[in-house]
């Protein structure tokens, strides 16, 4: 149904190709003498416009002059333990080695550091997962670092921590004080300080559906439950223990007749609880703020950063969230309803050539972006890079901002709309769906729905638009697809036409009445006057099995065939026919000579000892319909 | 970031492979040389002596004392006795030799393999650039037809000085193949050095020798004597082995291979199956059939002829593949996963052998290693070598050669990893790991400086490792206790204790001084090498120490004190001296393991040597 919605779209779209994200924000090299490993672990801005870099090799490197022709490479520090932050302060950077907050301090002034002051140093098993990120400045001065969990022996899907405080937050006092702040995290690269608020993006794993920005306030439990091993202790803000919480959803810690504990899959069909429903339970839970649905918009989440006044055009005071495995950037808005954080999530750039770690403002408003992906993997294939990404003043038919309103929600836009294109009901679409909450890495999209729109109001300049969703559902992300949303000028589709809007909480206030918007819908007018049954066919929506098709399940489909369905199952996200990326290539697991029958198996139940080589586990993918899994399995096959 | 690590580790290497085969080896034919007389020698001079002990002279030139007893030999020429060199009776062909030896200050001495072949043994305490004259060495061939100036050539150095100081037992293991000769008596192979490893470490591998070294006994010859020089100077040696392999290896032949496609969960009646592809082959091999990649079963049959009579053990190793191996249809090697291996007793002559291989695992290249070893048989590869041997890390090295610092996590024998290491390099090649968890060293190593990897190869797991010879000091524990009484034992943790670590900062040369608080007291740590690159020196300074803090210098089984401030630790592994020796310093017995510990007001200065 979905092509053939589709379809009926495509005459009334301009011949004319709408523009790509790079005419608008150019990638530019940052060159760098020979050699140099950058490896980027954390990017601050100087003072003075230096840019300074902190290396998973332990290199710390000033950069003079970033954004010239020709920078000057510094080596300020070296022999540091991975380190994966980077801040400056009062004279000296701070970086979280992988078990200390470190103070460089270069008091002989030969341009290089001579004082390595240990401000804290954490308890660290020796796992090779506990890595520690930060630390983020917060407004006094104090410093924010979190800590990754290590992973069982045994049990080695299974995230554990192993001595105090992995899976926490730290909070640190420049004189060497620590408070524990926060748990629940499992792999918390992304951390941002935004307008004085700690905000931080964790990875897809056990626990965790999916990436998201969450708001971490003093005391709360963001999800994983390993870190409240330690609740108990001294000084911990946070008050739930595992037991309770293992009351209520269970860790799935089950042995098979031989003892061996059993890895927990995915169960299709089953009773399973999700994060805002533990959330009623015990409120402390913080649900994310803004979902970034996994495979969709990143799969391995990481800085956070907001865009300062004067950057980039209409995108001055939007968030920007890297991802490490998809290198590229998301864009986010968020509005507080109800006392609490919430908002939106869109593409923003792609093609870094290596996975997004770190980003930084220079002096000149463009962003350093530093990279990175050793042993990780990510779709751009450098092993790691340091790139600048700048705005070339043109402005993009772009969502500025979405908002939730009580009946519905309202789009901003960056240029005025082609009023007849967004006044048609059948120019948008609106599902939403939510994850589960269950020890299962990761978690395919669960109870989704499809909305009907009932109207739409465009503003009389064109530059927002509501739209009154029927049966908005708090806590779900609400995908909005604006297909048909045309501009004014040239009747370009917007540059990234879907969002993803987290409802946590759902506004008071006045609802659009009836009277005052627009309820035309030119599928169903279409429809009607061919004589066809209409509804059902324009609510339905892109996320539905198609139920019958040409292609019938022993025949080859085409490589054009395909492509839509693994852009729309987010396949390749992680997965390129020729190269390898997060995931192997199609032509490797060609390679094996599944069957097609296993190939479908393995997407519903992947299988991570197939292939060990590869870090990311791949997340069960019962969302795929068979008859569409079974396309892809015998492209696969064809592939060979 | 989201990874994680799969707990099944893959065995790829083809040196992996085999290496792991050589940890399995029982040896066969080994001679210990008891050392209570000379009976296992020829004439022996008037230098050589059995004792008891030994000790060298760290100040003057080729001087060892010694302590009656036996096992240990001793020589000690002086300036009427010059010293002959010491024959063993036993002439042995492939061999490996093992020993423990110490160096008397300044001295030279050497191990001639078939009395032919020279591994030089000096005191080569401080160098930073060994040549083949060096300790560990092999020595250098000698022609007087090259010309003046020109008659030495081919020596080899070692890969890098591990030598210990002279008054330490050093330990080198070399593993010597023979010259073969036909039986017209012309050589058609040259000898080899297949492996040398001293002190831990291999400084030569798989050295091919064109002919005998300078100083040799003579031409070369199918067996010969293991020689030991004395007439250059003062050495002492301890645990002499010598593990001949003068015995024909088993051959292998009339193989034929049968491929059955399928998964196998146990062995199955091969009758019952048709063979996907069969035939002759010369080697065993997993590289057959480059279209039969994954889940197949390979069947060999074929003849192994056995020319010596005795118990046979063989080594399989089958990466993500399971098999066994049956001789004369009984089971020698069950039915086993990745690594196995078995033994039986074989008699001359031909043995029915059946080897089946189940390739189970995707991920794996087909690989098949099998190698035996037998009654004075060095375990050898009957597979070919040729499979399975892509690596695609590379080594990643650490340079030493200036001062550098790299933190990284750090396994030590019989401890916790360190979580908290930081690693110091210096151009004397002297190196040494702290632990900040404890404010201590834990240990020290010569030669190179760190292998990273393990940390930075792939998303690694933090680690690294020395590339030199170390000296661990044991479990790590704190520097610095308060001790009220002689018995009271030493801190364990840092409870009670208030320590702090305050990382460290770069002095001008850029060598970290460590500091922390313990006691309340401010602590400074400032480790150096010395200059003549002999050891590293130590101060470590406190401000306002309590009454009653100790330094703990050494923990050990063993701690010998040599007078004027000088101990030896750990059964003469490593010295220890103070500079100015407090008359209060105490090694004292806590529950069987010694500890030498001196009270610290304000300042503590030792050196380390080794």
């Amino acid at each position: 149904m979905a092509a053939f919605v589709f379809a009926m779209y495509i005459p009334a779209l301009p011949a004319q190709e709408s523009p790509k994200e790079e005419d608008f924000f150019n990638i530019m090299k940052v060159s760098s003498p020979e050699g140099t490993l950058l490896e980027v672990g954390g990017l601050t801005l100087m003072p003075n416009g230096d840019l300074a870099i902190s290396t998973r090799r332990g290199d710390i490197f000033i950069v003079e002059n970033p954004s010239s022709r020709q920078p000057y490479f510094r080596k300020f520090a070296s022999g540091l333990h991975e380190v994966l932050g980077l801040a400056y302060k009062g004279g000296s950077l701070y970086c979280a080695q992988r078990g200390e907050l470190t103070k460089l301090t270069d008091s002989n002034m030969d341009g290089k550091a001579d004082v390595f002051e240990t401000i804290y140093a954490w308890p660290l098993s020796g796992h090779y997962h506990e890595y520690s990120f930060g630390p983020v400045l917060a407004p006094d001065g104090s410093f924010f670092v979190s800590g990754n969990v290590a992973f069982g022996d045994e049990e080695w899907w299974r995230g554990e921590s192993r001595v105090p405080w992995r899976g926490w937050m730290m909070h640190i006092f420049e004189d060497g004080k620590m408070e524990p702040y926060a748990t629940g995290f499992r792999s918390p690269c992304g951390l941002g300080m935004i307008d004085g608020e700690l905000f931080y993006a964790d990875n897809q794993g056990d626990w965790m559906g999916s990436g998201g920005v969450v708001h971490v306030k003093k005391g709360s439990f963001v999800g994983h439950p390993a870190g409240l091993r330690w609740a108990g202790l001294p000084g911990s803000p946070v008050k739930i223990t595992a037991e309770q919480l293992f009351s209520f959803v269970s860790p799935r810690k089950i042995k098979d007749s031989l003892g061996r504990y059993i890895k927990p899959e995915n169960i299709v069909k089953e009773k399973f609880v999700t994060l805002f429903e533990a959330k009623e339970k015990f409120p402390e839970i913080q649900v994310p703020a803004v979902w970034l649905p996994h495979g969709v918009l990143g799969i391995s989440n990481s800085e956070i950063l907001k865009i300062p006044e004067n950057n980039f055009g209409p995108f001055a005071g939007l968030l920007l969230v890297g991802d490490q495995g998809q290198s590229k950037i998301s864009r986010v808005f968020m509005e507080k309803v109800n006392g609490e954080f919430q908002g939106a999530a869109w593409d923003f750039r792609g093609g870094f050539q290596s996975g997004v770690l770190r980003m930084a403002w220079g002096k000149d408003g463009s962003l350093f972006i530093g990279e990175t992906n050793r042993g990780w993997g990510s779709a751009g294939e450098a092993n790691e890079g340091l790139q600048r990404l700048v705005w070339n003043n043109k402005i993009p038919f772009e969502m500025r901002t979405v908002k939730a309103m009580p009946d519905g929600f309202e789009i901003e836009f960056t240029k005025a709309v082609n009023k007849k294109s967004a006044e048609d009901i059948a120019s948008y679409n609106v599902q939403s769906y939510t994850y589960k909450y269950h020890p299962v890495y990761g978690s395919p999209v669960v109870n989704t729905k499809t909305h009907i729109i009932k109207g739409v109001k465009v503003s009389d300049d064109g530059m927002r638009v509501r739209v009154i969703v029927e049966g908005l559902r708090r806590y779900y992300i609400h995908q909005l697809n604006l297909s048909g949303v045309t501009d004014k000028n040239n009747s370009f589709s917007l540059l990234h036409p879907a969002v993803y809007y987290t409802l946590n909480n759902i506004p008071e206030g006045k609802k659009l009445s009836m009277s005052e918007v627009s309820t035309k819908n030119s599928l169903i007018v279409a429809k009607a006057s061919s004589g066809k049954k209409p509804a059902e066919t324009a609510l339905n929506n892109a996320d539905q099995p198609s139920a019958k098709t040409a292609t019938t399940s022993g025949k080859i489909p085409t490589a054009a065939e395909v492509k839509p369905l693994l852009l729309k199952y987010t396949c390749n996200a992680c997965h390129n026919e020729e190269k390898k990326q997060v995931g192997p290539s199609f032509k490797e697991i060609a390679k094996r000579n599944y069957s097609a029958d296993k190939i479908l198996s393995l997407i519903y139940s992947p299988q991570k000892s197939n292939w060990p080589d590869y870090p990311t586990e791949m997340p069960p993918m019962p969302q795929v319909p068979k008859e569409d899994a079974r396309k892809i399995a015998n492209w696969i096959r064809s592939i060979r | 970031m989201t990874k994680r690590i799969q707990s099944a580790s893959c065995l790829k290497t083809f040196t992996t492979v085999f290496s792991s085969c050589i940890l399995l080896m029982t040896t066969w034919a080994q001679n210990t040389i008891h050392l209570r007389d000379f009976s296992f020698f020829g004439k022996s001079g008037n230098t050589w002596r059995i004792s008891g002990d030994v000790n060298a002279d760290l100040i003057k030139n080729n001087l060892l004392v010694t302590k009656p007893g036996s096992g240990i030999l001793v020589n000690q020429p002086d300036e009427n006795n010059h010293g002959e060199d010491l024959l063993t009776l036993l002439q042995h062909s492939d061999a490996d030799v093992e020993f423990d030896y110490m160096m008397a200050r300044a001295s030279n001495s050497g191990v001639y393999l078939q009395g032919r072949y020279e591994i030089q043994l000096l005191d080569s305490w401080g160098i930073t650039r060994p040549r083949y004259g060096d300790n560990g060495g092999i020595y250098e061939r000698w022609d007087e037809a090259r010309g003046k100036g020109k008659e030495g050539y081919e020596g080899y150095a070692p890969r890098q000085n591990v030598s210990m100081a002279p008054g330490l037992w050093q330990h080198l293991k070399i593993s010597f193949q023979a010259p073969r000769f036909n039986e017209a008596g012309v050589k058609i192979e040259n000898a080899r050095f297949l492996r040398v490893v001293l002190n831990g470490i291999v400084i030569h591998e798989n050295v091919e020798l064109m002919g005998p070294t300078r100083g040799s006994l003579g031409v070369e010859v199918p067996t010969g004597p293991l020689r030991i020089q004395g007439d250059h100077g003062a050495v002492a040696f301890k645990n002499i082995n010598i593990t001949n392999y003068d015995k024909q290896r088993p051959e292998l032949n009339g193989l034929r291979y049968f491929i059955y496609k399928g998964k196998f969960d146990a062995e199955p009646d091969v009758k019952k199956l048709a063979p996907e592809a069969n035939g002759s082959s010369l080697i065993l091999t997993s590289n057959l059939d480059s279209k039969i990649t994954s889940k197949f079963l390979v069947r060999y049959t074929g003849n192994l002829t056995i020319k010596e009579t005795g118990e046979y053990q063989f080594n399989m190793n089958l990466p993500g593949g399971v098999g066994l191996i049956k001789i004369d249809s009984k089971t020698v090697v069950p039915m086993g996963r990745g690594k196995s291996s078995g033994k039986m007793t074989l008699t001359v002559g031909d043995h029915a052998l059946e080897l089946l291989y189940f390739k189970m695992e995707d991920w794996e290249n087909p690989t098949l290693a099998l190698s035996l070893a037998g009654p004075g048989i060095r375990e050898f590869l009957i597979s070919d070598a040729n499979t399975g041997m892509s690596d695609d890390s590379d080594p990643i090295l650490v340079d030493g050669s200036s001062t550098s610092i790299l933190r990284s996590f750090m396994d030590i024998p019989q401890s916790p990893r360190i979580t908290h290491a930081v690693n110091v390099s210096s151009v004397q090649q002297l190196h040494y790991t702290y632990d900040l968890d404890k404010g201590n060293i834990v240990q020290v190593w010569k030669g190179g400086f760190l292998d990273a990897t393990s940390m930075w190869h792939d998303r690694g797991d933090g680690s690294s490792k020395p590339i030199g010879a170390t000296k661990f000091f044991g479990n790590p524990t704190f520097s610095l206790s308060i001790i009220s009484s002689p018995g009271q034992p030493w801190i364990t943790d840092s409870a009670g204790t208030g320590y702090l670590p305050k990382g460290y900062m770069l002095d001008a040369a850029n060598r970290p001084v460590f500091r922390y608080f313990i006691y309340g007291a401010k602590v400074s740590d400032a480790i150096k090498a010395i200059d003549n690159g002999h050891g590293l020196q130590r101060e470590i300074t406190v401000d306002n120490a309590p009454i009653n803090m100790y330094v703990l210098l050494a923990r050990a089984s063993a701690i010998e004190d040599m007078g004027s401030g000088t101990y030896l630790v750990d059964s003469k592994s490593y010295f220890l001296h103070l500079d100015s020796a407090p008359a209060n310093a105490l090694i004292r017995d806590i529950n069987g393991t010694k500890e030498l510990i001196v009270p610290i007001q304000n300042k503590l200065t030792y050196a380390i040597i080794f």
